[in-house]
């Protein structure tokens, strides 16, 4: 039986382990601390702007060109793993299709364009003369329903016209006596049906008929049809707004795809940094992590990279501005203008975020003259160079789309 | 128009107008206060945060380093609520000039500075993380001191004597009629509305604007030669105490704490435009290997932000000599009715943030006597409003308040400690202000994420308490974020860089902040 070793906990981590593991690899996944959907929206950004907003995301990846990621992952790389991500969660989590963008309304009241979103935000999706009351909890610090309302009205819709919104704020109570609470506190106290009915009761003297409700996204983290509930309370459609971290749509789909990488036989070993590993004539054999008390080897035939960026540690800058990968020390991509890394243009994007590993079809890091570094490593996820995942919305379509090659490029070379 | 009237206008809102403000006023006359933007936000507060002992004057100038070790005594006692009593240390390292330590013994005595020479075992117990290749050390009275806080208390004294504080209050021009000032006119920034104050005097306290200012009166140039001082803040406490070294004083020789950080300072370059203070990454760098130096291992540490602060430096060789009696060491008094034939201003400059009152004192004691009126100075006799425990600050001070207050009030800004009541309190008593404005008394961004979190919360707040529309928070956001860059990336890597990619996921990512539409309205 071949072995993998999967080293990172975020989308592309879980979708490579778990599919590694589906086809029969005793797959190993590695991770650091508790990987990245937590700090996301819980939505499958494809691409966003490209940089005007883009209506057909799936048809934009197959526009890309070099160096973004998806010019070499490729349409069909990120459609099947959109594909793999949908039959897993069901329409129970996620719904919406890799063809078409929608617009739905962030915690500050700007529109985000997004492909496939939880269906407790379904309703959020932007149209002309809509009118939605935007709800605000007195005890959460994180969303101010006045600032929402008040931005979302003065915006103009990409197919025209405004939306009519109302701010209102509800006194809830998550825990007893508790005046700041978590957003991860009211998704946990919104699993219970007494609190659903509290929150039920609260607003509903604030209701008019005709209207939309749009909440922050805490509507119970276990049970999913919290949102049905009040809408069927309430007789109006109702709708989660994205939080900044923690992210409990983002836990949510975390969840879920833990218990499938269980369930598909993948070993977890948290809490450990990959700090060496051992190669040979071009090809990996083993890691080594900082388990408590020495450092511990871990073997395999096949190894997926998908630590993450900057934000994860997995590259760093030094005082020097000298940029590293930390694990393997692989050669960087888009290093060429390397004393406009970082500009005091603060509107810009900034180029350093766009430095990361360069990759042949088969995920596999290359250097600058495209040769591969090391014929049994793939490199999945916002580590590659060549894309700014947050400012274009391309995270997980690029997550999903690497891993899927990644798996595909694994499964021709154990043949 | 708005028209009004003081026996005196006082130019420029940080430290040194804040204390000839509070200075006139305790005497008893009628002033005026006008600031182009917020107090402090130009040199009184681009500084490193050392309450000086005199320690570092004491070879150079002993006479200096006397003023600065009474004034220390004073300082800590009026305004207890902004210094932190740190205490300081100079050391000298192997391959110092020893002989350097053998003078300062010297001039701290004859400066009758209070010090003690300390065991170097003595000083690793108390700095863990200083050079090991400390040979020699003296212990002295240092303290950290915010500028901000200090500026504040000394307005909150002036205005309980009846000062009128003008913040965003632009001086626009002088009336003068036969050699002798009639009036100051303004604008009013935030509301574009002239001014006039009718006043037979003038001080001006503008620091590196003063030459901008004097020219408006019609002055013969005032030079002045603006300084640029880089400082980069560390997110950790890497010292307890203020650590200079004890050498011929030079650029980026200390290390003093400050509230949850440390701070680096300082480079000195000259400039042309006290406005334009670039960052170069050179001078950064400069400030990195400094800190290697005293505390090995800097380098690792996170920095968190980088600022730079325009020195006040005024060469001028019409300063007459009779003046000098007047003069703190290192400051000087342009007296225009001698030097360009028109009475009723005064212009300050130089000095340092330590003797902020005695310059004040001095600069008015002047003014006392051109008009013939002698009273005498008081400020040292009386503590600022909120220092009147004479309790000094503890860098722990929000803590109790926070766990006394946790039940009932959300924290918005956690790595400051600030709740929402001291956020929508500030608020209510600011006119119009701006979330740097806010930013400057209560802290709030200035912690390591430096505002990922925080800003979105307190532009809500802005919005949700009803004094801002959702336009206008939008902008006050985007001003914030910008002016949290212009210090955050040129020191830009290590964690830092990886709370910006933190940041970006959130504000970008999720929130789309970049995509908000456009703002009508303009926040200054």
């Amino acid at each position: 039986m071949s072995r993998a070793i999967v080293i990172g906990a975020g989308l592309g981590g879980l979708a490579s382990a778990s599919n590694l593991a589906r086809q029969g690899l005793d797959t190993t996944l590695i991770s650091q601390g508790l990987g990245g959907l937590q700090l996301g929206a819980g939505t499958v950004d494809i691409l966003g702007y490209d940089p005007e907003p883009v209506a057909d995301p799936l048809a934009a990846v197959g526009r890309a060109s070099a160096p973004h990621p998806y010019s070499v992952i490729g349409p069909e790389a990120v459609r099947a793993g959109v594909e793999w991500l949908r039959q897993l969660l069901g329409p129970e989590l996620l719904v919406g299709q890799e063809q078409a963008n929608v617009w739905l309304p962030t915690a500050v009241g700007a529109l985000r364009p997004t492909a496939l979103f939880q269906p407790s935000m379904a309703a959020g999706q932007a149209r002309a003369e809509a009118e939605w009351l935007i709800v605000g909890l007195s005890r959460l610090k994180d969303f101010s329903p006045a600032l929402v309302a008040g931005n979302l009205n003065r915006t103009d819709l990409p197919t025209g016209g405004r939306l009519r919104c109302r701010p209102v704020v509800v006194d809830l109570e998550a825990r007893p006596g508790e005046a700041d609470s978590s957003g991860l506190t009211f998704a946990r106290a919104l699993d219970r049906r007494e609190v659903q009915d509290r929150l039920i009761a609260a607003l509903r003297p604030e209701l008019r008929p005709g209207q939309s409700v749009g909440l922050p996204a805490v509507l119970g983290l276990n049970d999913h049809s919290v949102h049905q509930r009040l809408s069927e309370a309430w007789e109006a459609p109702v709708f989660e707004i994205p939080l900044p971290p923690p992210s409990v749509p983002g836990m949510r789909l975390n969840q879920a795809l833990t218990a499938e990488a269980r369930a598909a036989g993948v070993r977890f070993v948290n809490g450990s940094s990959v700090i060496g590993f051992e190669a040979a004539d071009g090809r990996l054999s083993q890691v080594v992590t900082d388990a408590a008390g020495h450092p511990r080897p871990y073997s395999a035939d096949v190894f997926v990279y998908a630590p993450g960026g900057f934000e994860s540690g997995a590259l760093t800058m030094d005082s020097y501005y000298q940029i590293k990968e930390t694990v393997f020390d692989l050669p960087l991509h888009g290093l060429d203008d390397i004393e406009n890394l970082i500009t005091g243009d603060h509107a810009a994007p900034q180029p350093v975020f766009a430095v990361g590993l360069g990759v042949d079809a088969g995920m596999r890091p290359v250097d600058s003259a495209g040769a591969v570094v090391y014929e049994n490593l793939h490199a999945v996820g916002s580590i590659l160079a060549g894309a700014i995942p947050w400012h274009e919305k391309s995270g997980e379509g690029i997550a999903l789309g690497s891993a899927w090659a990644a798996v595909q490029a694994i499964q021709e070379e154990l043949k | 128009m708005r028209r009004m009237t003081a026996d005196v206008v006082v130019i420029g809102g940080g430290s040194t107008g804040s204390g000839i403000v509070r200075d006139c006023a305790m005497r008893g006359f009628s002033a005026v206060l006008v600031e182009r933007g917020d107090l402090a936000h130009g040199t009184s507060a681009r500084y490193h945060g050392l309450l000086h002992s005199g320690g570092r004057y004491v070879v150079s100038d002993p006479e200096s380093a006397h003023e600065c070790a009474l004034e220390n005594d004073i300082i800590q006692r009026i305004h207890a609520d902004a210094v932190e009593a740190t205490g300081g240390f100079f050391i000298a390292m192997a391959g110092d000039d020893l002989d350097y330590a053998d003078r300062w013994v010297v001039g701290a005595a004859q400066a009758h500075l209070p010090f003690q020479e300390i065991s170097v075992a003595e000083l690793f117990r108390r700095e863990p993380r200083i050079n090991r290749q400390a040979v020699r050390v003296m212990e002295v009275k240092d303290a950290s001191v915010d500028g901000w806080q200090m500026t504040w208390g000394a307005v909150r004294s002036a205005q309980r004597y009846g000062a009128e504080i003008l913040t965003y209050t632009e001086v626009t021009g002088f009336e003068i009629s036969q050699g002798q000032l009639t009036a100051v006119r303004c604008l009013d920034r935030k509301t574009d509305q002239d001014l006039i104050i009718d006043t037979p005097f003038v001080i001006n306290a503008s620091g590196p604007w003063a030459g901008q200012i004097s020219a408006l009166a019609g002055c013969q140039p005032v030079e002045v030669v603006p300084g640029r001082g880089v400082m980069v803040a560390m997110a950790h406490r890497l010292v307890n105490s203020a650590c200079n070294r004890l050498i011929k004083p030079g650029d980026g020789d200390l290390v003093v704490p400050a509230h949850t950080v440390c701070i680096i300072g300082t480079t000195d370059v000259k400039v042309d435009d006290p406005d334009d203070l670039a960052m170069p990454r050179q001078e950064v760098q400069q400030m990195l290997d400094a800190g290697e130096i005293l505390v090995p291992g800097f380098r690792q540490a996170r920095a968190m932000r980088a600022w730079a602060g325009a020195r006040p430096l005024v060469k001028d060789s019409r300063v007459s000599s009779s003046d000098t009696r007047h003069m703190s060491r290192g400051m000087s008094i342009l007296d225009h009715q001698s030097r360009d034939g028109i009475s009723g201003i005064l212009t300050i400059s130089g000095g340092k943030l330590t003797t902020y009152r005695l310059m004040a004192k001095n600069i008015v004691d002047v003014m006392c006597e051109q008009l013939n009126d002698p009273r005498p100075c008081v400020t040292d006799r009386e503590a600022v409003p909120g220092s009147e425990s004479g309790r000094t600050y503890t860098v722990t001070h929000r803590l109790a308040d926070r766990q006394a207050d946790r039940l009932r009030d959300p924290v918005i800004c956690e790595c400051e400690l600030m709740s929402r009541q001291m956020f929508l309190d500030l608020l209510e008593a600011i006119a119009e202000p701006s979330l740097d404005d806010l930013r400057r008394q209560l802290r709030l961004g200035m912690g390591p994420c430096q505002g990922g979190f925080c800003s979105l919360r307190a532009t809500g707040l802005t919005c949700q308490s009803g004094h801002f529309s959702a336009d206008k928070a939008t902008a006050a956001l985007r001003l914030f974020l910008k002016n949290r860059w212009i210090g955050l990336w040129p020191v830009l890597y290590g964690d830092q860089l990886r709370q910006a990619a933190l940041d970006n996921w959130i504000m970008a990512g999720t929130l789309n902040v970049e995509r908000l539409p456009q703002s009508e309205e303009v926040v200054l």
